[in-house]
């Protein structure tokens, strides 16, 4: 009885075998056929879950550029094809997608929208030969293991000194309070450069509050103590969603003439209190990218992607595009696809993007210019314009 | 001291809610004798369906609460005869298991339904702030404290001094008994359930209007807060659940102000187990002797 079913088993087996075998020569004309094979694009993050905000637009701006490279004629005559996974931004999600991404045939890879997840990704993308460019993973030590890793967004500490560097030279303040999340690093990471660099500039830190992940849900206390303060800049490096909590709760009891100032992880903040967006008043975002930009490339970007998805482009929609199109100019200096070559094409190269002019160091971080929005009543406008 | 009063207040606030919650697990728990872990969640359904019956259908505040305290009854009824009745005799783990078994279930159901993204809570109910010499609050919090004490008097009225909630003290001293001098246990269970639930509406509310936002997972951290709340000032005993309730509240605001928002629930469970060491059956709990 028992040989029998093995017999039954191994006959299966050779089945299963034959049938893989015979599935792949089907495959390979259809991709051949035509002119050229297509040049594989990947790129992962949340679509679903708390943070899918992040992972759809950076998914949107990625497309748009997809779009308008193939329409022009490709990158070396190949045209571009996407496989956009989503992780719910979990980093062990993230690795298996990376690996599902190899399977399909990858050749260039936008690593992945958070710093956890890209983290993990980049670790273990380490032997490949493969560039990773992740167009919003900010944390700082996240690119550090593999040295075909780089980023198109600013990096945390570089963040909070420009932050820093910014409420000083628009004369904003010269006494702040904090308010950032003590579990999540890139909260930790902007906060710590950000103080670094006030101490050096001489702008005081009157008062520093902190939540976490289990107490985001009530900000009564911190509100009491920064109220206490008495400052006209609170610094809040921490994401939308929470800053939505706070923000709201914070309505009407701080003066006019207070401003919240915080990073990237803001974007989307508008979308978040919808239910009354006066509610994001007086906040201000540092930003590489302001959808009214006078500039041209900026326009045109902002312009494209409002037919395409009825709503106007954050920065997490530019790191995107920005990335498809330095990973364009990487790969037509470097000549292919091979992370090596590639890596060392990124380090020579100049992108002028919709998130500012580009140029990479070997440790794969990249230095542009900083603005700042400000919401009043629902709209976004460029500081001090 | 202004700062203290501040935190004192948002504290009896939070306790406030806590305290509503905490209730629902007392009774059921002193009644039925089981721990119903899904009693936060029924919080969070309260949420939706104020969210539901303001913004979607565009209900008067009034008929959003009624509403809301209408689902949330009907939901805890609904619990109790599809998940507890049919084990009423089986033994207290599987129950326990079911109830949370049942708290995955109505989170997933609301994840289903509303996505994952948070929800604002309507402010039908506009407050603003009070100012009361140099501290000022808000109006918010002062109704939840005025909700809790009313609904606080109401219930001891109603354990006390009503046939009713006679009935579901002798079901609580001793199930056999009670059947024996005819009171119906399984009516006064599913009455158990249904107060239960309806406080939890009202708690939903207070909850909406203090802290906005509503997420599918909204209910856990406060129903293992408010049930922490129950065990702290004994479970099974009402004044016990509110004592603990307004304790909880009150501590944790207070570490959070004085102490850091990161050592905040550490505390308010390190006081939970030094109470349990001194007083095992918590502060208002009963000594219960086992006969041999």
């Amino acid at each position: 009885m028992k040989k029998l079913l093995s017999l039954v088993l191994a006959a299966m087996m050779v089945m299963s075998l034959a049938a893989c075998g015979g599935d792949k020569p089907a495959s390979t004309p259809a991709g051949t056929e035509g002119t050229k094979e297509t040049l594989k694009i990947g790129g992962i993050g949340p679509l679903t879950g708390d943070y899918a905000n992040y992972g759809i637009s950076v998914k949107q701006g990625v497309e748009q550029a997809v779009k308008e490279i193939n329409a022009a004629g490709g990158i070396a005559g190949q045209q571009l094809e996407l496989s956009f996974q989503d992780s719910q931004g979990d980093p062990e999600s993230a690795v298996n997608a990376y690996g599902k991404l190899l399977d399909w045939g990858m050749k260039l890879s936008l690593g992945c929208v958070f710093s956890g997840e890209t983290a993990t990704v980049v670790a273990a993308a380490k032997d490949d030969d493969i560039l990773l460019l992740t167009p919003s993973g900010s944390s700082d030590k996240i690119l550090e293991s593999n040295d075909k890793a780089f980023r198109v967004c600013f990096n945390d500490s570089y963040q909070g000194v420009v932050a820093a560097d910014f409420i000083k030279d628009h004369k904003l303040a010269d006494k702040v309070a904090v308010l950032y999340q003590s579990d999540y690093d890139y909260s930790v990471g902007l906060y710590e450069a950000f103080k670094g660099e006030c101490d050096k500039l001489g702008i005081a830190i009157a008062e520093v509050q902190t939540f976490t992940e289990g107490t985001k849900t009530d900000f009564t206390t911190q509100i009491n103590k920064l109220l206490a303060a008495d400052v006209k800049m609170i610094f809040i490096p921490i994401y939308a969603e929470p800053a939505s909590t706070f923000l709201t709760q914070a309505k009407g009891k701080f003066g006019d003439d207070v401003y919240f100032f915080g990073a990237d992880g803001l974007d989307g903040i508008l979308e978040k209190v919808a239910q009354d967006v006066s509610i994001a008043n007086n906040v201000l975002m540092l930003t590489p990218f302001a959808a009214d930009s006078t500039e041209a490339n900026v326009q045109a970007f902002v312009k494209a992607y409002q037919e395409a998805y009825k709503s106007t482009p954050d920065q997490f929609a530019a790191d995107g595009y920005d990335a498809v199109y330095a990973l364009k100019a990487a790969m037509e200096k470097a000549g292919s696809s091979s992370g090596a070559a590639m890596a060392k094409a990124m380090t020579e190269i100049e992108v002028a993007g919709v998130t500012g002019t580009m140029k990479w160091t070997a440790d794969g971080n990249t230095q542009k210019k900083a603005m700042a929005i400000i919401y009043k009543d629902g709209t976004g406008s460029l500081f001090g314009q | 001291m202004i700062e203290f009063i501040k935190t004192l207040i948002s504290g009896l606030g939070l306790g406030s809610i806590y305290a509503l919650i905490a209730l629902g697990y007392t009774m059921v728990y002193g009644i039925a004798k089981m721990l119903n872990f899904a009693h936060g969640d029924v919080i969070m359904v309260g949420a939706y369906a104020g969210i539901v019956a303001f913004t979607s259908a565009g209900l008067p505040p009034v008929f959003t609460v009624f509403l809301s305290v209408l689902a949330c009854t009907l939901l805890g009824i609904t619990i109790e005869h599809f998940a507890y009745k049919p084990l009423r005799g089986a033994s207290s783990l599987s129950v326990l298991i079911t109830a949370i078994g049942m708290s995955y279930l109505l989170q997933n159901l609301a994840l289903m339904i509303f996505g994952s993204q948070q929800k604002a809570y309507p402010q039908y109910i506009k407050l603003g702030q009070v100012s009361i010499g140099p501290v000022t609050v808000d109006g918010i919090t002062l109704l939840t404290l005025g909700v809790t004490a009313c609904i606080m008097v109401g219930m001891s009225f109603f354990i006390n001094r009503t046939k009713l909630g006679k009935a579901m003290r002798a079901v609580a001293e001793d199930r056999g008994a009670a059947e024996l001098m005819g009171i119906s246990v399984d009516r006064t269970i599913a009455l158990t359930f249904a107060i239960g639930s309806a406080l939890a509406a009202v708690a939903s509310m207070c909850y909406g209007l203090t802290y906005v936002y509503i997420k599918p997972t909204t209910g856990a951290m406060p129903g293992i807060k408010a049930f922490t709340a129950a065990v702290f000032g004994g479970i099974g005993s009402l004044p016990g659940a509110m004592l603990g309730g307004i304790a909880l509240g009150v501590i944790e605001q207070m570490a959070k102000t004085y102490i850091s928002p990161l050592w905040a629930d550490a505390i308010v469970f390190a006081v939970l187990v030094l109470v349990l060491v001194v007083r095992p059956t918590g502060l208002l709990g009963k000594e219960i002797q086992e006969k041999v």
